[in-house]
This record gives C-alpha cells, structure tokens and sequence, in this order.
C-alpha cells in the first residue's frame, strides 16, 4: 500500500506538486508544531528573507510509547526552494533542507553533534493536494528517517478570505529510528488568514497534530 | 435647466472619479492558496503607491488600488510578483474601483 501510494505520489509530482512548506512566502515567518501521540514532537521556526529561501531552527523529540526509548534534537536549518511551477490551475514545488544541531538521547551517553537533510516535493490545486517528504537525522550513534506520504481532496475551493478544509491520508515510514514500520493517519486540515491546523488518527487509534501560523 | 446642469456635474464627477480611481488588475498564475494570496499581498502593500489590494484564487486576479496620481511600472509590478514567486500573465489598468472588484469576485463565488 505505502509502495503503491509513493508511486501515485511520484506520478504526481512530474505532471506537476503539495504538505505544509518549509517556506511559506518572501518576508514570511513560519512557526510550525507537530505532534505525534507515542511518536514524535516536532517545533520549528523559520523566516524567509526570500520567496525561495529561509532560514531557522527546531527541535524534534522521537519517544516511544512500547519502550522507554528517547531521542531529543535540536538543529539550525536552510530550506531552499529548488523549483517552482506556476500552473494555470496549481502549483508544484521541490524544497531541499540541511541543517546541523546536536543531539541526545539514552540509547547513547553525552551530547553528540547531529547532521539534518531532507527533501519535499508537492503538488496542489484547489482540490486535490499531494506531497511526499524525506527528512533524514544522522549522528555517530544514529541515523534515522521519516518519510511521509500526504494525499488530499478539498471538499470545495476556498479563496482568500474563506475556510479552507481538507481531507488527508497520511503513510509515514520510519526507519532506523526508535519506531519501525508504517503509521498511517486520516487527517482533517483548516485554514483561514494565517493559521493552519491539523488533527487526526492513526491507524494505532493515536492523535496526530500540527498547528502552523504564517505572518 | 436644472436637470442639464445636474447631469454635467454627475458627468464631470465620473470623469474625476475615472482618472482617479486607478485600479491595477493581474492575472497570475500559481495561485493556489491562502498562503499565496497572503504573501502577494505583503509585497504590494510595500509600494507607497497601493491604496489597496484584491487577490481573488478563483479568477486568478491580483489587483491593487492607487493612491491618487501614483503609479507603479509594469516591470516594478512584475518583479514584485516574481520576487513573491508567482508568474505574471498580464497586467491591466482599468478605472474600476476598488471597492466593486471586491464586490465582484466575492459574488462570483461557485
Ligand atoms: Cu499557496
């Protein structure tokens, strides 16, 4: 399932792209907070001097609700806007990121200098959203991946001053990191002026969220 | 008598109000989201010429009111739009007002 969805995703991103975006638009502030139950918590802030570049920090917490297994970091980051197409009808994006922070955790001993890269690559148009992310942490003590797959209908078109609403399904794969396997989610997502929010379940019956304010 | 001068005035004041009420409209491509429109909207607001601006997703438009006897070239607008990361299909000056473009594209809804 999670195969066949990165192969519809794939197809996707070359007729055109869409997750919430490392850069939200030129002299733009990003504060973004996601929240996995048993998972993971992630915070960012980035601003963006440019339409296709920022800059700023996060920190991301994997635990685990099967073992007592932590790992925390924190990393300063660039997002960098590698291409954009402006269609008639949407928009397609391919953001890449690279960071370095440091890292700990109880699976090794002290405070570890940890490496950050990663990719996005989406598509939207006003009723149909799809992206697939890879972001990547590594340290001399660990490497590990979150990979996610976002498909979305929107049950109308929004416009600017509206309510957007959005209904997502969302794969996410880990793999060397403290969970395994795929966790899927069924994710509802609304926006209005600047803020964003997103609730949903996963699969394991957990509350996955994300709250993101633009300004 | 009465009524031709009433009709001169309204006629003058028409004109007036057309060369006043300079409305800058845009198409543009990639628009696709309130984040979009958000972002297009700071870059034009830093002109000293905007009085206002109008995105509308649905008709692809990005307009922008100006203040009376300002103007912002074509090539200032079109790298605003480019800087925020959109394309530009077209730009067009009209006299209609602001305030019934607004109007407009929230009528126009599907
Ligand atoms: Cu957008």
């Amino acid at each position: 399932m999670f195969r066949w969805s990165i192969g519809l995703a794939g197809a996707l991103v070359l007729v055109g792209r869409a997750v919430a975006k490392p850069i939200a638009f030129a002299d733009g502030t990003t504060v973004m907070v996601e929240y996995g139950a048993g998972t993971m918590t992630e915070e960012q802030v980035f601003y963006a001097p440019r339409y296709d570049v920022s800059v700023g920090g996060g920190h991301l917490e994997l635990d685990s609700d099967e073992t007592t297994k932590v790992r925390r970091i924190s990393y300063a980051r660039l997002n960098y806007l590698v291409r954009r197409w402006n269609l008639d009808d949407a928009q397609a994006n391919v953001f890449a990121w690279g960071g370095l922070g440091s890292a700990t955790g109880d699976t090794f001993s002290g405070t570890l200098l940890a490496e950050n890269a990663g990719a996005q690559a989406d598509y939207e148009t006003r009723r149909v959203y799809a992206s697939l992310k890879t972001d990547w942490q590594g340290s001399s003590a660990f490497s590990h991946r979150i990979d996610t797959l976002q498909l979305g209908l929107a049950p109308y078109k929004h416009d600017y001053d509206g309510l957007a609403s959005w209904f997502l399904v969302q794969a996410r794969q880990y793999t060397g990191g403290i969970h395994r396997g795929v966790e899927s989610a069924l994710l509802l997502r609304l926006f209005k002026g600047g803020a964003w929010v997103e609730a949903g379940v996963t699969n394991g019956g957990n509350l996955q969220a994300m709250a993101m304010f633009n300004f | 008598m009465k009524l031709l001068s009433r009709l001169l005035i309204s006629l003058l004041l028409a004109a007036a109000a057309s060369v006043h009420a300079a409305t800058i409209e845009m198409t543009v491509n990639g628009l696709v989201c309130a984040f979009c429109a958000q972002g297009i909207e700071k870059q034009l607001r830093k002109f000293p010429a905007t009085a206002d601006v109008v995105v509308s997703l649905e008709h692809k438009l990005v307009a922008v009111a100006l203040k009376d006897g300002q103007d912002i070239a074509d090539a200032e607008l079109r790298r605003a739009l480019t800087n925020a990361g959109y394309a530009v299909k077209s730009i067009q000056r009209t006299d209609t007002p602001i305030a019934d473009l607004r109007k407009r594209v929230k009528q126009a809804k599907p």
